[in-house]
């Protein structure tokens, strides 16, 4: 939990955070617009008193409404890690602005999150699939990819037995199978 | 183009040279060095196979999906295996049996985590080496036994079924791990094929998760007490999955 | 692919697989000119030009594609200039670790450019995580990284932890620290062997599994499991230890230094090793942290970065051990960080062992977990690198996004860096000296 962080962040990418920085345990995360992302990368980068040098990991994310891009740095100026939310995503056309130019590295993983959801990279000179077979036509991680005994109203769907047992009668059809989710910002 | 000028310089060129039995590579031009060359395609009129269909690759063109090649008969044309004589074995093939069951050499097809178990198996600890099964072979023309070692995934299962039918007889198959038996822990999976049983015959399912080594070598072991005992039902053997569909 | 029949003349055909692959970016079949004529020509066999028609064999997958190219890097590899060639180093291989398929375009012997094909082992691990309570999440996680499947165990529960807030007991950490530095040994010990077998040497594979089977079989005393131990747990670890993983331990601890010594000494002087990876895979620093490579081929390069130490966790904070780094970034580089890492490894088991506190091995955790909504990152540094977890929680006893970091992928990534210049007997040798498992590779 760096305080200092807190500050820096807000100084130097005041304009583009859509919500105010977020700190809990080692974690610290931003959210800002997918196309703010080259530019915050590129501060966040080379500043001089947070070079976040290092990427973590770069991750897509379908929330149900919309999808997001999550970047996690590293820096060795903080003890905290840098979680980069690039939200707002749509879910009918996903595009965000590609990390490459900054991170060559970035490239598999954009590649890998195009695979699993479409989000298409704009910039990333080797946008194809790298898990599935070239000709597949879906995107297995989306929410509306149902594993087979997810869509089946079976006991293995979603539920487990023991939870069932538990399930008032009046929600026996319901498809949620009576998990409470709360909606994942 | 490079491909271009090729074609018509030895188009234009042989032209001109004609045949002659004498000089039998006069219609050839001289490729230069850096220049992509296109080959000469002529048919193959030395030899004939037996069977006009057996270097062909018939059926698995046509086949674009692994149930198809399921429930076609290109799966269970085994029946290569024993011959004319496969009624009454002679002290030949008995003789052949023992051979063939004591130098199983496997084909080093090793998928994920079950290869390690695979591979411990084969070294010094547990030593397949004791029944001649040391020699892991990597070209499948060379190899008896394709032990499918890890998760066959749906775009590995051409790979692997195209090195099964590079094999030659007689071949067994022995799946390891329970991702290759029925998919195992990725049954909800939408990328595993559930068994391997679903694309090529098995003889040997050895459960587990990885097996320990030495369940290995008591499905090895199986293997060459079927081969001895001619057992399996080669030539009736089928592919598919034996667990019942509503499952 | 057309219909063919054996005994036509299919020139034509033969012709259009060729142009098929050599095809430049973009363009279709029309730009292969028609092949001379078969009967006007006598041919001698003897000219290498001459190719049998499809009754030797058609390309078994295509490793060219038939299909226009759909990216700039993929047109860019997939024309091929003068003198070059492609060839497959397919899914099926004997030295590529696993199905990787690399697409290797060759001048003659030496690589021009690579395109690593992944996807081979491609299982739905993330996808069957979502549908999945977290207990089973931690069992689903274990054959990412097979040869070190407690470090990925690690990963995730430390993410969950962190969700639910979860304090683990100080044993449990420490019998943590003890099993995972264990398989970090056994997971080193096989990389040299591996490195050694894609150079050609039989020998050392031999000796890194008889030291593999011993620390296993002592793993296997203490969580059940020889392989995918499902040992950690949120909040501690499944068992505590017990008499026959301290006896084992015991032997196999007190000729650990000196059979480490032998084994390292089976590659580190052999002439013929050293030569054929000094200087191979050369990956300085600046094109390191480019590529986001993290674990020991990042330290071979000269960036001490261990999250052992950069971002403690754990009880390494208490424990006494170096960071090995070197500079030079080559294949013998990250050889001798390996070897160091293991002696490192030694010493830390050592403390464990004498500084074991007494205590529960498992926080008292509610049998249905269900974490606050909200978002956790937890990494732990594994054998090859750093394994991170990313988790949503919504509440509910599923994870809503289980996202897995694994460091094989971006270490692998660097291969179409590495390669080229090489000639094509260093490839596997650069490969193997990056460390990847393609079961984490590919999820």
């Amino acid at each position: 939990m760096d305080r200092n962080l807190k500050g820096r962040l807000e100084a130097r990418l005041g304009a583009h955070l859509k919500a105010p920085v977020y700190q809990r345990g080692d974690e610290t995360e931003i959210r800002i617009e997918p196309g703010s992302v080259p530019e915050v990368l590129t501060v966040l980068h080379d500043s001089v008193d947070m070079r976040f040098e290092i990427l973590a990991d770069l991750a897509g994310v379908d929330t149900g409404e919309v999808m997001q891009v999550v970047y996690h740095l590293w820096s060795t100026m903080t003890p905290d890690w840098l979680r980069i939310v690039a939200d707002g995503i749509s879910r009918d056309d996903p595009r965000c602005p590609s990390a490459t130019f900054l991170w060559t590295g970035a490239e598999w993983l954009e590649r890998e999150a195009y695979d699993m959801f479409g989000i298409v990279f704009e910039g990333n000179r080797d946008l194809r699939r790298i898990f599935m077979p070239p000709d597949y036509t879906s995107f297995p991680l989306r929410k509306d990819f149902l594993l087979p005994d997810d869509a089946a109203r079976s006991p293995g769907s979603g539920v487990r037995h023991v939870e069932r047992a538990h399930v008032p009668a009046d929600l026996a059809d319901d498809p949620s199978g009576g998990i409470r989710r709360a909606p994942v910002s | 183009m490079a491909l271009g000028d090729r074609g018509t310089k030895a188009g234009g060129a042989t032209g001109r040279g004609g045949a002659g039995s004498r000089d039998a590579n006069r219609g050839l031009v001289p490729a230069t060095p850096g220049e992509l060359t296109a080959p000469i395609v002529v048919p193959n009129t030395m030899w004939a196979a037996a069977d006009p269909l057996a270097y062909v690759g018939g059926p698995t063109d046509e086949i674009t999906h692994l149930r198809e090649f399921g429930e076609t008969d290109a799966g269970r044309k085994d029946d290569a295996r024993w011959g004319a004589l496969q009624v009454i074995p002679t002290n030949a093939d008995y003789i052949l049996d023992l051979i063939r069951a004591n130098s199983l050499w496997p084909l080093l097809s090793g998928l994920a985590c079950c290869a390690f178990e695979m591979m411990s198996s084969a070294t010094s600890k547990n030593d397949m080496d004791r029944w001649g099964m040391f020699p892991f072979r990597a070209s499948p023309r060379q190899a008896d036994v394709l032990i499918v070692a890890g998760t066959l995934t749906t775009k590995m299962s051409g790979p692997l079924i195209r090195l099964w039918e590079q094999m030659p007889e007689p071949k067994w198959c022995v799946a390891l791990g329970d991702c290759t038996v029925s998919g195992g822990r990725y049954k909800r999976s939408y990328s595993v094929v559930q068994g391997i049983d679903r694309v090529m015959p098995v003889d040997v399912y050895i459960p587990g998760c990885p097996p320990r080594p030495e369940g290995l070598i008591y499905g090895m072991m199986q293997l060459g007490q079927m081969v001895k005992d001619r057992r399996g039902h080669w030539t009736e053997r089928e592919i598919g999955p034996t667990a019942p569909d509503d499952i | 692919m057309p219909e063919r029949q054996p005994s036509q003349r299919s020139s034509s055909g033969g012709a259009e697989a060729l142009a098929a692959s050599s095809r430049a970016a973009g363009q279709a079949a029309s730009a292969a000119p028609p092949p001379p004529q078969a009967d006007s020509q006598q041919f001698s066999t003897d000219d290498p030009r001459i190719l049998l028609d499809r009754q030797i064999g058609v390309p078994l997958y295509e490793p060219i594609p038939p299909y226009p190219t759909r990216t700039e890097r993929e047109g860019e590899f997939y024309t091929l200039g003068d003198g070059e060639m492609f060839l497959n180093v397919g899914p099926h291989h004997p030295a590529t670790h696993g199905v990787l398929r690399l697409v290797v375009k060759l001048s003659g012997e030496q690589v021009v450019d690579v395109d690593p094909v992944l996807g081979y082992l491609h299982r739905g691990v993330e996808k069957i995580c979502e549908n999945s309570d977290y207990y089973h999440v931690i069992d689903q996680v274990d054959p990412l990284e097979y040869t070190s499947s407690l470090f990925q165990e690690w990963a995730a529960v430390l993410a969950f932890e962190k969700l639910m807030d979860v304090q683990v007991p100080r044993r449990a950490e420490y019998i943590r620290v003890l099993s995972a530095e264990l398989l970090r040994i056994s997971s080193h010990t096989l990389y040299m062997g591996f490195l050694a077998l894609d150079l050609g040497g039989l020998t050392p594979i031999l000796y890194s599994f008889i030291e593999r089977d011993e620390i296993v079989e002592m793993l296997a005393a203490l969580t059940g499991a020889r392989m995918l131990f499902n040992y950690f747990r949120i909040g501690g670890v499944n068992g505590d230890l017990n008499h026959e993983f301290m006896s084992r331990l015991g032997d196999w601890m007190s000729r650990a230094a000196k059979q480490t010594e032998a084994n390292a000494g089976l590659l580190n002087e052999n002439e013929i090793f050293v030569r054929r990876t000094r200087g191979m895979g050369v990956m300085d620093r600046e094109m390191a942290l480019r590529y986001g490579v993290t674990g020991g081929n990042l330290r071979a390069s000269g960036v001490p970065f261990d999250l052992r130490r950069a971002h403690p966790y754990s009880v390494y904070p208490e424990l006494d051990f170096n960071i090995p780094t070197r500079q030079e970034g080559d294949s013998l580089a990250r050889y001798l960080i390996r070897v160091d890492e293991i002696r490192e490894s030694i010493k830390i088991i050592d403390q464990c062992l004498h500084n074991m506190p007494d205590g529960p091995v498992m926080a008292r955790l509610p049998r249905l977990l269900r974490p606050r909504p909200g978002r956790a990152w937890g990494a732990c540094e594994g054998p090859r690198g750093m394994l991170g977890v990313y988790a949503i929680s919504d509440g509910s006893d599923q994870p809503f996004r289980f996202r897995i970091h694994d460091p094989s992928f971006v270490n692998l990534e660097t291969v179409p860096a590495l390669l080229p210049g090489n000639l094509l007997a260093d490839t596997m040798a650069i490969v193997s000296s990056l460390d990847p498992v393609m079961g984490g590779i590919d999820k």
